[in-house]
């Protein structure tokens, strides 16, 4: 494979993994965040920011660590054929039917990016008390998606390399 | 073309899709994200990411992540040990004793935890090498650890029982406490099984020598008891506390996560390299979830813009000309017939909405509903050749325990718990009644 390409998946790899192990440790502050809101609750008055606050670190769990579950494989696929093939073939179908899951995290990251960019241009806010401005987490979620397209296109490099017998 | 061969269209699509084995979100997104560009232009190009808006507002879900970890935290700090030897002691002078061990196991580690996970990783790593050590037959007991963890999403706390509340609109609270009374007499009928079954064939499950009963002593067996302490007191800080009304659902699920780390930190477990598992197992798992219900919350609304919740109505109403009954016996059992080929917390994102809105318009009760429709989640789980219990037992299970065998295990108690839906069917009270108590409804 041409020397961009081996980069390219080495550099994707990499960043994501290392995002990925950031996003890990996002389960700590949904944990926080939530016991705080309860205890709040049977001390002083309950807070207005806590649910959302979750929420949004919810987004960014899943979002930013997609990429690296992808590389970990964690993504379960219906095995009833695929087990029984050859790792050349699996390598060969996945190589092209990757192609539709990359199409699918192009739209995600078109509505995404048109999404953020509303938020950004009218200062959208959340509809509730607490009224947060919606552009961050937006930008996070758009973020996480392009991550996710870049692990799917490294994906789409590796097996082609492991369809010509090489190893990326 | 007319919107229903659109629909037929994109499900055989996506199921043509599954089979090539691509990541089943892949698979799900392309059909739903194709399928609106195609039918609305424009207008339908930013519905992939809406559903993602839409998961965030679904904040229940927040119990996932934490119920996965969580489930992960209990099987790593191997608090169930002690349970499992205490059941062992206890019930190993029985023919088949162990094999009942391994069910009340389950249950315990389902009062504990939402998802199937946790009890299979248990079931795999404990009971299963030990039960295959003292001459049990494999098959039966792949069979009872599978049918014993899928109680995990029944008994209370229950992650698909959230979901489903989250797509009726019914109350978390009754729909825990609806499962509680079907999960336990559901794990009765597993029992009687085991005890018919060892009874008939006493080589399936051979009970403990009498040298090795004589070695255990009453004061053993009285001080083994303390290990139940720990779980009960997870189960009250979490599900106790809960419907209580002290704490909130997704604070209830971090009470639990915290109340497991805490669990694992007294019983000295909590190590670096444990601590590293559980956060990238949790990771993991919470993204596959997460990222194929995302796929199918856009599947679900192009079904909704097709108007499919109306097409099925007349459909069974209309075409058909069939009474309540024979409808609701149909959705279980085109719903199983799905769930066997299909991804299944994909048909629960999808099917749900479809089915909800007929069964509310039947007359039916939706919280009974909800525990008809986890069983039939529970069924779908476990039958090939798509289901994640399966997908499971075969990445834990000891190499001895074949493919086939996994295959072969579930039969009895796949017809075990068909009996168990009917039974709730015909008995709604079985459901109903711990919430009517409580509630008072």
């Amino acid at each position: 494979m041409p020397r961009a390409i081996r980069l390219y998946v080495a550099y994707v790899e990499k960043m994501n993994r290392f995002i990925g192990r950031f996003a890990m440790y996002l389960i700590f502050a949904m944990l926080g965040v939530l016991l705080y809101s309860s205890l709040s609750k049977a001390v002083f008055l309950p807070s207005l920011w806590t649910l959302e606050t979750a929420q949004f670190l919810m987004v960014a769990y899943y979002l930013l660590g997609g990429g690296y579950s992808m590389q970990l494989g964690d993504h379960v696929r219906m095995d009833l054929l695929y087990t029984n093939w050859r790792p050349r073939t699996r390598s060969l179908v996945d190589s092209i039917t990757v192609l539709f899951l990359i199409f699918y995290l192009c739209l995600l990251l078109y509505g995404g990016y048109s999404s953020t960019a509303y938020a950004i241009q009218y200062n959208e806010q959340s509809y509730s008390a607490w009224a947060p401005y919606m552009a961050p987490v937006k930008i996070v979620m758009t973020f996480g998606v392009l991550l996710m397209l870049l692990q799917a296109i490294a994906t789409l490099f590796k097996d082609i390399a492991a369809v010509r017998g090489e190893e990326l | 073309m007319s919107y229903e061969l659109i629909a037929m269209l994109m499900f055989s699509s996506m199921m043509l899709l599954l089979l090539t084995g691509q990541r089943v979100f892949g698979a799900i997104g392309f059909v739903a994200s194709a399928a609106a560009l195609l039918l609305w232009g424009d207008g339908g190009s930013e519905m992939a990411f809406s559903a993602a808006m839409k998961l965030m507002k679904w904040y229940p879900l927040l119990t996932l992540p934490l119920f996965v970890y969580m489930g992960y935290m209990l099987s790593e700090s191997k608090i169930a040990d002690d349970l499992y030897r205490m059941f062992h002691v206890w019930m190993g002078p029985l023919n088949g004793g162990l094999a009942i061990g391994t069910i009340l196991l389950m249950v315990a580690v389902s009062a504990m935890n939402g998802l199937s996970v946790a009890g299979m990783a248990i079931g795999a790593s404990i009971a299963l090498p030990e039960l295959l050590r003292r001459g049990y037959d494999k098959i039966m007991v792949t069979g009872v650890i599978q049918a014993g963890s899928s109680l995990g999403i029944l008994v209370p706390p229950s992650v698909v029982l959230v979901l489903y509340g989250m797509i009726a609109r019914q109350p978390v609270s009754q729909l825990w406490l609806a499962g509680a009374i079907p999960g336990l007499m559901m794990a009765g009928m597993f029992i009687a099984y085991i005890v018919i079954r060892c009874w008939m064939q006493p080589s399936l499950g051979p009970s403990l020598t009498k040298e090795e009963r004589a070695e255990i002593t009453w004061e053993e067996k009285i001080s083994l008891l303390k290990a139940g302490i720990l779980p009960l007191f997870i189960f009250f800080s979490m599900t106790g506390l809960f419907l209580m009304g002290v704490t909130s659902l997704v604070e209830s699920s971090a009470v639990g996560a915290t109340a497991a780390t805490l669990a694992a930190l007294v019983k000295r477990r909590l190590t670096a390299e444990v601590m590293e598992e559980v956060l990238r197992k949790t990771l993991g798992i919470s993204c596959m979830f997460m990222w194929i219900i995302l796929a199918a919350l856009c599947f679900g609304a192009v079904f909704d813009g097709l108007g499919a919740v109306r097409a099925i109505e007349s459909f069974f109403v209309d075409r058909l000309g069939l009474g309540p009954w024979e409808i609701l016996i149909l959705m279980q059992l085109s719903f199983i017939l799905m769930g066997m080929f299909l991804d299944d917390t994909a048909m629960l994102v999808i099917v749900a909405p479809l089915y909800v809105p007929l069964v509310k318009m039947l007359g039916f009760d939706l919280v009974w509903y909800g525990v008809l429709y986890t069983i039939t989640c529970q069924i779908a789980y476990m039958t090939p050749p798509f289901g994640y219990n399966l997908f499971l037992m075969r990445a834990m299970a000891p190499p001895e325990v074949t493919l086939s065998d996994i295959y072969r295990s579930i039969g009895p108690f796949v017809l075990v718990m068909t009996l168990a839906l009917i039974l709730v069917m015909i008995f709604p009270d079985i459901a109903m009644w711990l919430p009517n108590q409580f509630y008072g409804r």
